[in-house]
């Protein structure tokens, strides 16, 4: 995972290599300082580094109640988040690992639990089973295992938010989910046992989204075929190292055709050597993943085309497969610059829009306000500064992303398959605890 | 309404009247909202009934709710307060723990019973809980349009506006859309419903323009988002709200404009329409008449003795009346719970229901 030789400029790579020999303190301040000055960027990357860094943090953290590690994860989580609020992946990992600790508080909670009520029945529940998923496991065991768990909790917690909160008893015993944190210091045993445990699968925890982050390309593109028939005319748009996977893997099998459009003035040289399959030097992208074979090499017509010929084509596209820089909770998706006109010409011509996106960069915030979601980039790539009479006398905006919203999106494909725009906020729910959304 | 006392009449032989305690909490409690009236006038109904069995229980309440529901013209809102009692006493019922099987069924009762000031009062804080989860969708400087006379609205539009401690007063307009019919049936000049609204806010400095209905579509334009109320929220996450909303949600669509509707989870009823007329109402808000129609009704109307209505469902009165707002038209739907899309009002049903 971690493998970049590059130490001298800063990013991801030098970033997790410094995790390892600084303190915490330190390390925090620098991803902020590297999330401010944008030079670690791209989704994947500061998912990446943000869970290394709560890794860090939690091992670090000489307390082992789940209280303390929360309060800890939340401060370093809201700093993190401070330091970059467009991307939203930060918040996100942070929420994972929020979910985590509250989870692993909860069962042991539930354990003791059922362990003083045990004899009454036969079998009231088995936490345990879900809390030690052997790591040995095939991540798509791991994965559904995983799914199986968020199945699991969302319905053993039947009542906690559902309409029933207005009529429950005050002091709710029975459900002692609700309110873990209260809980917990006068629930437990004054005996560290438990304690130590739920840290270590914590820690366990978060080594599981690392590792998902890592092979979220893989699985998402293991539904490709599913997708993309033989023959069919394929419309994509910037360098997307999932759209990319999900390409390769349908080429291995079928024969289609793709245009690429090249979203100008951003992303257009890490487009045009994602086509001809020459990856750029200072692609700070994780490494390993940028180098793979073009789609050309494995006979795929690759047509590139400017932004501007999109509608034109369109008519002739069978399908429109988009990357995304994050989701959000509305089914909305905020994505590179283009994507917007791109899905909106699709709509006009009922051409299918299937967006590619791991289930990490599925955000539970609503976007309130779609202004503020949009990041405004360097002016000199749409008027050089060697044009200085001009650059004095006109306006020049260059925003990097677009806000689509969600009815112009058909089929969401994550890590965990493909969804409708609608449902996006059931598998919200089942990532993210309500009361870590606005942590 | 002359309907209304003469159902209160057929319950008289009773010792307590449901549907008299159910207007009569409506009419107390400005603030108070058709479910939770429901949810109190069932309470009442256990609080005089010495039933000490579970199925004794499920029963009266079945009785009741149905009596209630026969006697009240439009039965939408309040029903979502009942099915929530029956369901929450259910669920109560079979869940483990101390209200459970094994436990007391006395204590589930007394615990109903003792805390009804605290059901209306979180249905209150409710309100204050949506205001917080929208306050984020009011922006410095936009325009917001809304209509009717709904509560949650109201308090999160004026959350929105008397923001002092926090960071900063948030400074918008509020475009209100005016019902030409008024609200009140003994003073048919009176001010339209949500006049009460507008004032507050322009109290609190903020511009109000008030508009009539028809010039919703004219004022369309230099709105930024439709803020609405909403009677009930049903199955499939469309809305049944008061006549016009529904108008305003095919505008809004039409222009492209954001639609919110602001309803508290208690209002959540299982209900699937599939159209304006497919509600369990009756409304006669088309209502086809030729001269002699009108002549006739002339007639019936000097001399009243004739066919009081004994089986037949209580007409809702024009002021009253409403329409649906079907899903599609909404953008979300701002609840105490968060931010909902539309389709997953369907979940939160299914969480009590199955």
């Amino acid at each position: 995972m971690p493998s970049t030789s590059l130490a001298l400029t800063p990013g991801l790579g030098s970033f997790l290599k410094s995790l390892k020999t600084h303190p915490v303190e330190t390390s925090i301040e620098n991803l902020i300082s590297l999330l401010k000055r944008r030079q670690i960027r791209h989704s994947r990357s500061c998912a990446t580094a943000t869970a290394y860094l709560l890794r860090h943090v939690v091992s670090v953290c000489k307390t082992s109640d789940p209280l303390k590690l929360i309060e800890r994860v939340q401060t370093v989580g809201r700093r993190l988040v401070a330091a970059q609020p467009r991307e939203m992946v930060v918040g996100n990992v942070v929420r994972r690992v929020l979910g985590l600790i509250r989870d692993e508080a909860e069962d042991d909670h539930e354990a003791e639990f059922a362990l003083s009520e045990a004899g009454s029945e036969s079998q009231p529940q088995t936490p345990r089973a879900f809390d030690d998923p052997s790591p040995s496991l095939p991540l798509d065991r791991d994965m559904l295992s995983l799914r199986a768990e968020g199945a699991e909790r969302s319905s053993s917690r039947p009542t906690l938010h559902s309409m029933f909160s207005l009529l429950s008893h005050p002091e709710a015993e029975f459900s002692p989910i609700s309110t873990p944190g209260t809980q917990s210091p006068n629930g437990r045993m004054p005996g560290h046992g438990p304690g130590k445990d739920v840290k270590a699968e914590v820690l366990e925890g978060i080594g599981e989204i690392i590792d998902e982050l890592g092979q979220v390309d893989d699985q998402i593109a293991s539904y490709a075929l599913e997708h993309i028939h033989s023959n069919e005319i394929i419309l994509t748009h910037t360098s997307s190292t999932t759209v990319q996977k999900f390409l390769v893997k349908a080429a291995t099998k079928r024969k289609f055709t793709v245009i690429h459009a090249e979203s100008f003035p951003n992303n257009h040289e890490a487009t045009h050597a994602t086509v001809s399959g020459n990856p750029l030097d200072d692609d700070e992208n994780l490494s390993t993943e940028a180098f793979q074979k073009p789609l050309i090499a494995l006979g795929i017509t690759v047509i590139l085309i400017p932004d501007s010929a999109v509608f034109a084509l369109m008519s002739r596209v069978n399908k429109v497969i988009l990357g995304t820089h994050s989701v959000l909770a509305n089914g909305g998706l905020v994505a590179a610059a283009g994507t917007r006109v791109i899905a909106r010409a699709a709509k006009v011509h009922q051409t299918p829009v299937v967006v590619v996106s791991g289930v990490y960069k599925l955000s539970p915030v609503y976007p309130f306000d779609f202004d503020s979601l949009i990041e405004y980039g360097d002016a000199s790539k749409v008027l050089p500064y060697e044009d200085g009479d001009l650059v004095d006398q006109i306006d020049v905006q260059n925003p990097i992303y677009d806000y689509v919203p969600a009815e112009l999106v058909d089929l969401y494909i994550t890590n965990l398959g493909g969804h409708a725009p609608s449902y996006l906020y059931r598998i919200v729910s089942d990532h993210y605890r309500k009361e870590d959304i606005s942590f | 309404m002359a309907t209304t006392t003469e159902g209160t009449a057929a319950a008289g032989s009773k010792p307590f009247d449901i549907v008299a305690t159910y207007n009569e909490l409506l009419r107390s409690d400005p603030d108070i909202t058709m479910p939770i009236a429901a949810i109190e006038a069932l309470v009442h109904v256990l609080t005089h009934s010495p039933s000490s069995t579970i199925s004794e229980t499920l029963d009266l309440l079945e009785k009741s709710t149905a009596h209630l529901k026969r006697s009240i013209p439009n039965p939408i809102g309040l029903s979502a307060g009942t099915d929530l009692f029956q369901r929450y006493l259910i669920t109560t019922l079979q869940r483990p723990g101390q209200l459970g099987p094994a436990g007391d069924f006395k204590a589930i009762r007394t615990h109903l019973l003792s805390n009804g000031r605290l059901f209306i009062r979180r249905a209150k804080e409710s309100r204050q809980k949506i205001a917080a989860f929208g306050r984020g969708f009011i922006r410095d400087g936009c325009t917001v349009l809304t209509n009717g006379g709904s509560r949650a609205v109201a308090s999160l539009l004026q959350k929105a506006a008397d923001e002092e401690g926090g960071p900063s007063a948030v400074r918008f307009r509020v475009i209100y859309v005016l019902s030409s019919i008024s609200q009140n049936i003994e003073e048919p000049s009176g001010e339209p419903e949500g006049m009460e609204t507008v004032r507050a806010l322009r109290a609190k400095g903020v511009p109000v323009s008030t508009i009539p209905e028809s010039a919703v579509a004219y004022a369309l334009g230099k709105a930024d988002m439709v803020i609405v109320g909403a009677e009930g929220v049903v199955e499939n996450g469309g809305i049944v709200s008061r006549m016009g909303t529904y108008q305003i949600g095919l505008l809004a669509k039409a222009i492209g404009k954001p639609f919110y509707v602001v309803a508290e989870s208690h209002k959540f009823v299982r209900l699937f329409p599939l159209g304006q007329y497919d509600l369990p109402i009756e409304q006669h808000v088309v209502d086809f008449k030729s001269a002699d129609d009108i002549a006739e009704d002339k007639k019936k109307q000097q001399n009243p003795s004739g066919d009081a209505n004994g089986d037949k469902p209580i007409e809702l009165p024009l002021s009253d009346s409403v329409d649906f707002t079907p899903p599609h038209l909404i953008s979300a739907l701002i609840t105490d719970s968060g931010v909902l899309t539309p389709s997953a009002v369907s979940e939160e049903l299914i969480k009590i229901w199955f």
